[in-house]
């Protein structure tokens, strides 16, 4: 859930639970006040009918034309005590219109003539009903369009202030650890935004300076290990013009000499992976990888033809993709010793082109491990070989840095290596 | 033949001085960017052997330097940096070939001998050795007057062994250099065993004697038997 749509939810809920607990109690206020406003003046009006009874001794209902206003009527039995003073809401039908119509009625006790009656006063609430009914109205309508307004208002103000942090937001997802352009944020008016841009931005420098330290350290290690192989690889050569070896000592210089060529590589391995990793290598260019390959079979035909194997080529449109030079003779060159290496003798190689897809398969034994899992790195399907191992890890590398999707699979002693574009 | 060694390693240095000291040739080393530079402005060298990363200074700008002074004396940058940019740009401002460090004795001499009789005599010089001619330009052999019918990969591997006469050559530094540093060595070993059975009785056939000898576990040697 978005953040806005969040805060507008929970406004929405809090302000109609206020707005409507205001409503009730401003109801209730209303018609508290209106109640004793008619109660009191029945009591005026109980005063005035007290003395008219005192001035006059007697009771008349000249005073009182209007309908339903008064009730006098003798007691019989028990007598309540005169002081007792009891409202009620009652409702009278209307003799005219014939509706009942809400009154308060006040009802005491009066001695006239010297004999008990319950007098009952009564003052129509029905302007009053109709003053609350249209406060209420009112106030509902301008509380829902204080709702609406400020629910308006919320929306657009927050939208305003959470602009910088949508915008760092964005930037980070766009920004790229291994590019080098650095993190740009901007510094917004809002300390909390500011502050957050300041630390990412410290935080984005320094991850990229340790990425570029750690890459440099890399290629720096990888380079200045040449040196001293270089030099082991001259000693060796050096020591094995002394005619006085001994046979033992020949077999342990070999392996001296093996090891430090396998290092070697190894490091250059590493080497072309974290430079394909880093993306240090020129502008793309199409290539056609079909062509590419042919050629590159051709080439290898002394090997090819000493290992007895056969090439089929079947090109019916060049399949290009966009790759530096040298990778793509990386690519090529490795796809095409996996292919010879892993072969049999009398096996074959097979190299089947289209404009959308590439498939390179060779002849060779079943495979023991599962297929992904050789693109990892140091990871051999035999053991022992001279390979070290990060051959299909390069071809892996080149295809996830340049788009193009490469899946390996055997079936039936065919291993066979698809190259796809992947449609960004 | 002087040639100048700029290699910051001192062991590195030593070694190529050796054998190519062994092979006749006067070598002189600077370890660093300010002895070569003085170097090159004293005397005149008929090859550089220059290393591109050196601890005060940059190989490049020996290599321009030098090209100002003499434009006849050959270069070969060997670097540890096997980047294309770097084997472009050398090429630009004048040097003749680029070797990736680890590299083979025997394939760097091999390479600074080419690279003497392309500069020296265009190419247009035989090599002999005893009843042996060869005659680069052209890519003829002739044993004792006689043409010697050799594939491409022959001619490559006599070339080779001419130029690191006497010398024991790995197998390893035969198969790079007849196919170049990305060839998977298992296979390669038993191709160059077939290569050079093939040269042998080719070299045998046409009268000569038998040069290439196979040391036990490391490769073979061309020398007077």
């Amino acid at each position: 859930m978005k953040l806005l749509a969040k805060t507008n939810r929970i406004y929405l809920t809090f302000s109609l639970v206020i707005y409507l607990l205001t409503a009730i109690a401003f109801y209730q206020i209303i018609r508290l006040v209106i109640y004793d406003e008619v109660e009191n003046r029945l009591r005026v009006e109980r005063r005035d009918f007290e003395a008219y009874v005192r001035a006059h001794n007697a009771w008349s209902n000249i005073p009182y034309f209007v309908e339903n206003k008064i009730n006098v009527t003798p007691v019989r039995g028990e007598v309540p005590p005169i002081s007792l003073e009891i409202f009620t809401d009652t409702l009278i039908l209307n003799r005219y219109d014939d509706e009942l119509i809400p009154f308060r009625q006040l009802t005491f006790y009066e001695s006239i003539q010297g004999k008990i009656h319950r007098v009952e006063i009564r003052k129509s609430l029905i302007q009053t009903y109709r003053l609350i009914e249209v406060i209420t109205v009112a106030m509902l309508l301008f509380l829902g369009l204080l709702l609406v307004g400020n629910f308006w208002f919320q929306g657009k103000l927050s939208g305003r202030l959470w602009l910088p942090f949508y915008d760092t937001l964005s930037r980070l997802k766009r920004f790229d650890l291994s590019s080098v352009t650095a993190l740009t944020l901007d510094k917004p008016e809002i300390t909390e935004f500011r502050e957050l841009n300041d630390a990412l931005q410290k935080m984005a420098d320094k991850m990229q300076q340790d990425y570029r330290s750690l890459k440099e350290f890399t290629e720096n290690a990888s380079h200045e290990m040449q040196t001293p192989l270089a030099l082991i690889n001259a000693t060796v050569e050096q020591l094995i013009q002394n005619e006085q070896l001994t046979e033992t000592q020949t077999h342990w210089i070999e392996r001296i000499y093996q090891a430090s060529r396998r290092i070697s590589r190894l490091n250059q391995g590493l080497l072309l992976l974290a430079k394909i990793e880093n993306r240090q290598f020129s502008d793309s260019q199409p290539v056609d990888l079909s062509a590419l390959l042919s050629e590159k079979l051709s080439d290898m035909d002394e090997v090819l033809s000493f290992k007895q194997l056969s090439v089929n080529v079947q090109r019916t449109e060049p399949f290009e993709v966009q790759l530096p030079v040298s990778l793509a003779d990386s690519l090529v060159m490795n796809l095409v010793n996996n292919a010879i290496k892993h072969n049999h003798p009398h096996g074959r190689i097979d190299l089947v082109s289209t404009k959308d897809q590439l498939c390179l398969s060779n002849t060779g034994g079943p495979l023991t491990s599962s297929p992904e899992r050789l693109f990892e790195r140091f990871k051999k399907e035999s053991a022992g070989t001279d390979s070290v191992g990060l051959g299909l890890s390069i071809i892996r590398q080149i295809g996830d840095s340049y788009g193009l999707s490469i899946s390996y699979q055997e079936t039936a002693g065919i291993h066979c290596f698809r190259i796809t574009k992947v449609v960004s | 033949m002087k040639v100048l060694v700029v290699e910051d390693e001192q062991g590195l240095a030593e070694s190529i001085t050796d054998y190519m000291v062994k092979d006749g040739y006067v070598c002189e080393t600077a370890a660093t960017f300010r002895e070569a530079e003085e170097k090159i402005h004293l005397y005149t060298y008929d090859c550089v052997i220059v290393d591109l990363t050196l601890p005060d200074g940059n190989g490049f700008q020996i290599i321009e330097a030098l090209k100002r002074l003499l434009v006849t004396t050959g270069v070969i940058i060997i670097s540890a940096r096997d980047a294309l940019e770097d084997k472009l740009k050398g090429l630009e401002i004048g040097s003749d070939d680029y070797l990736t460090k680890p590299f083979h004795l025997s394939e760097l001499n091999a390479r600074v001998k080419s690279l003497l009789r392309r500069r020296q005599f265009g190419g247009h010089t035989e090599i002999r050795f005893q009843e042996i001619v060869v005659v680069p330009h052209t890519r003829n052999v002739f044993v004792n007057g006689q043409p010697a019918a050799l594939s491409r990969k022959e001619y490559d591997l006599l070339l080779y062994f001419l130029s690191n006469v006497d010398v024991a050559l790995t197998k390893a530094s035969i198969a790079e250099h007849l196919w170049g540093d990305n060839i998977d060595s298992a296979d390669s070993f038993d191709m160059v065993y077939s290569h050079i059975k093939n040269l042998r009785r080719k070299l045998l056939e046409k009268g000569a004697a038998d040069y290439i000898q196979s040391i036990y576990g490391i490769g073979y040697k061309f020398s007077q038997p």
